[in-house]
């Protein structure tokens, strides 16, 4: 963290109380200082103390040293379907702190920072291109082509891209990705069903391992998906989840049981972890059903009968708060190395962790009593 | 000012001897070094008299300088180890505490483990206050009985050494401190 000018902490600290909505009156009022020395503080011509700075910090609900800090990286794209296009401050700003804090961490913990990061995979231009990266992708991923693609979050850390599911609730964007120096980092939004969950976030996967620069999701168009560049990254997410190999199989086998509609897709859809909806889009994709059945099963929703008749088993993943596990494990290392204190390891865990929730440290040995007083 | 060794005073150590009424005893240990203490402390201290007013005698004691951190160098200080220890209003005082050492090249009496650690991956000096706590000892000024208790405390929640009830004083007595 370099030495910056007051000019610059206070730009950051305008820019923080606008992104707040606050006024200078107000702010000024809530930190016991008068709104002109605020007014100074914000353009440079006052100095900003230490307390004063931890009382804007807390007041404005973000970490003081981000004011002193460089620029957290971009977004690289973030994915609205309820509303394309739509601006998503919660999500932006859970993003920018996920960002901040992983990148603090990967300073203090080299296996955090030395994660294997993939190179780029090139971006496909035509839908042949996307399975064929959908299926290195899943190399990456260590799955079987044959197989459901499970434990998604946990495989895609595999790639260097730590994923966090924290519930934003209905308004928020679905989900976003940002490029870090060492791996990336993916928010979904676990107000989401499981299946939307998991289409997010092999849908940021895309992002992450095109290595895109920042893409938002209007440009996807209902009636020709893969003509454009969001379109794509929906089908390779698609592809990823419901790979042709396994789909194939998985529905003739259904098919040949003569299972009705309804059954081969509530079981299939429970199978591959996936929304009707993107089951419908692959069946279709592949030619495996007709319009008219397409358009059938993406209106089924699986009820709490079909789990019971069907013995499924229901899938917690990226159930929120889901914090990516590598991250997890690089917190209470710094934790039991007493890099960081108790509050700060709780903070990093987004508090979703407790006091007790924390591992032991270990006592010291007798003789380190020598340390404590001389 | 050169020359004179500076102790920069977290509100821990500090409350520690105004709840004893040791604050004499602190400052014949200080002697004649240098004792700071920085905004954010003062801030904490002001707010731990409202509810304990034996610690009002740290804001009244003349001794005890009391020093903003405000420099581009200061604030910078504060914001490298704030990220390290600070969540909300917890821990502020040792941020403080180190970043106004960092930059006087003071020593930093700190007794929390993730604040020690921050302090030396810094190269900031050190103490804790059981070394202060010895030292009066060793002047005649506190005896072994006296400090026990907040001596035990010390060792078992911010040092985690492993003494029962009882084994500073234990201890110092195998030392020929007692």
């Amino acid at each position: 963290m370099g030495i910056r000018s007051s000019e610059a902490i206070g730009r950051r600290i305008k820019q923080a109380r606008e992104d707040a909505g606050r006024t200078q009156e107000s702010l000024a009022q809530s930190v016991h200082l008068d709104r002109s020395a605020l007014a100074k503080i914000e353009t440079g011509t006052r100095k900003i103390s230490a307390l004063e700075l931890a009382r804007i910090a807390e007041n404005l609900a973000v970490r003081l040293e981000w004011f002193v800090a460089d620029a957290p990286p971009a977004l690289v794209s973030r994915r609205n379907t309820r509303e394309p296009g739509a601006p998503s401050p919660t999500m932006d700003a859970l993003a920018e702190r996920v960002a901040r804090e992983v990148e603090f961490v990967q300073v203090h913990d080299e296996t955090l920072r030395y994660q294997q990061t993939p190179e780029a995979l090139r971006r496909p231009t035509t839908r042949a291109e996307v399975e064929t990266a959908a299926g290195l992708a899943r190399e990456l991923l260590g799955v079987d082509p044959a197989e459901p693609v499970t434990h998604l979050s946990r495989r895609v850390a595999r790639t260097g891209l730590l994923a966090f599911s924290i519930d934003l609730g209905a308004d928020a964007a679905d989900g976003c990705a940002v490029l870090l120096a060492h791996g990336g980092v993916a928010i979904v939004n676990g107000h989401l069903r499981v299946g939307r969950r998991r289409l997010t976030l092999a849908h940021e996967l895309g992002h992450y391992l095109f290595a895109d620069a920042f893409a938002l999701d209007w440009q996807v168009t209902g009636s020709e998906p893969a003509s454009s560049r969001e379109g794509k990254i929906d089908h390779f997410a698609r592809c990823l989840l419901l790979s042709e190999d396994a789909l194939t199989r998985a529905w003739a086998d259904h098919r040949r049981d003569e299972r009705p509609l309804r059954a081969s897709a509530v079981l299939t859809a429970s199978r591959f972890r996936v929304d009707m909806s993107t089951l419908a889009r692959r069946l279709s994709e592949l030619d495996l059903v007709s319009n008219g059945e397409a358009g059938d099963v993406r209106r089924l929703q699986t009820t709490r009968a079909d789990i019971v008749d069907l013995d499924l088993v229901v899938s917690d993943e990226l159930e929120a708060p889901e914090l990516a596990r590598p991250y997890v494990e690089a917190v209470l290392r710094l934790y039991r190395q007493e890099i960081v204190s108790e509050a700060r390891a709780l903070d990093l865990l987004f508090d979703t962790w407790n006091e007790v929730d924390l591992p032991e440290r270990p006592s010291l040995p007798q003789e380190a009593i020598w340390s404590f007083v001389s | 000012m050169a020359g004179r060794e500076i102790l920069v005073f977290d509100t821990g150590p500090l409350s520690h001897f105004a709840r004893q009424s040791w604050l004499g005893v602190l400052k014949a240990v200080v002697g004649e070094r240098q004792a700071l203490i920085p905004d954010v402390v003062v801030d904490e201290l002001s707010q731990g008299a409202q509810q304990d007013s034996r610690l009002q005698q740290v804001l009244d004691a003349d001794w005890i300088e009391r020093r903003s951190l405000v420099t581009d160098e200061e604030v910078a200080a504060f914001a490298r180890f704030s990220a390290l220890l600070v969540t909300g209003s917890r821990n502020l005082g040792e941020a403080g505490v180190l970043a106004l050492a960092a930059v006087t090249g003071g020593v930093a009496v700190v007794d929390d483990g993730a604040a020690r650690r921050a302090a030396d991956a810094n190269r900031v000096a050190k103490r804790p206050t059981l070394a202060l706590l010895c030292e009066a000892i060793r002047s005649d000024l506190l005896t072994v009985k006296l400090v026990s208790a907040i001596a035990d405390d010390l060792m078992a929640t911010q040092y985690r050494l492993p003494f029962d009830s009882g084994g500073f004083a234990a201890w110092a007595r195998d030392q020929g401190l007692a």
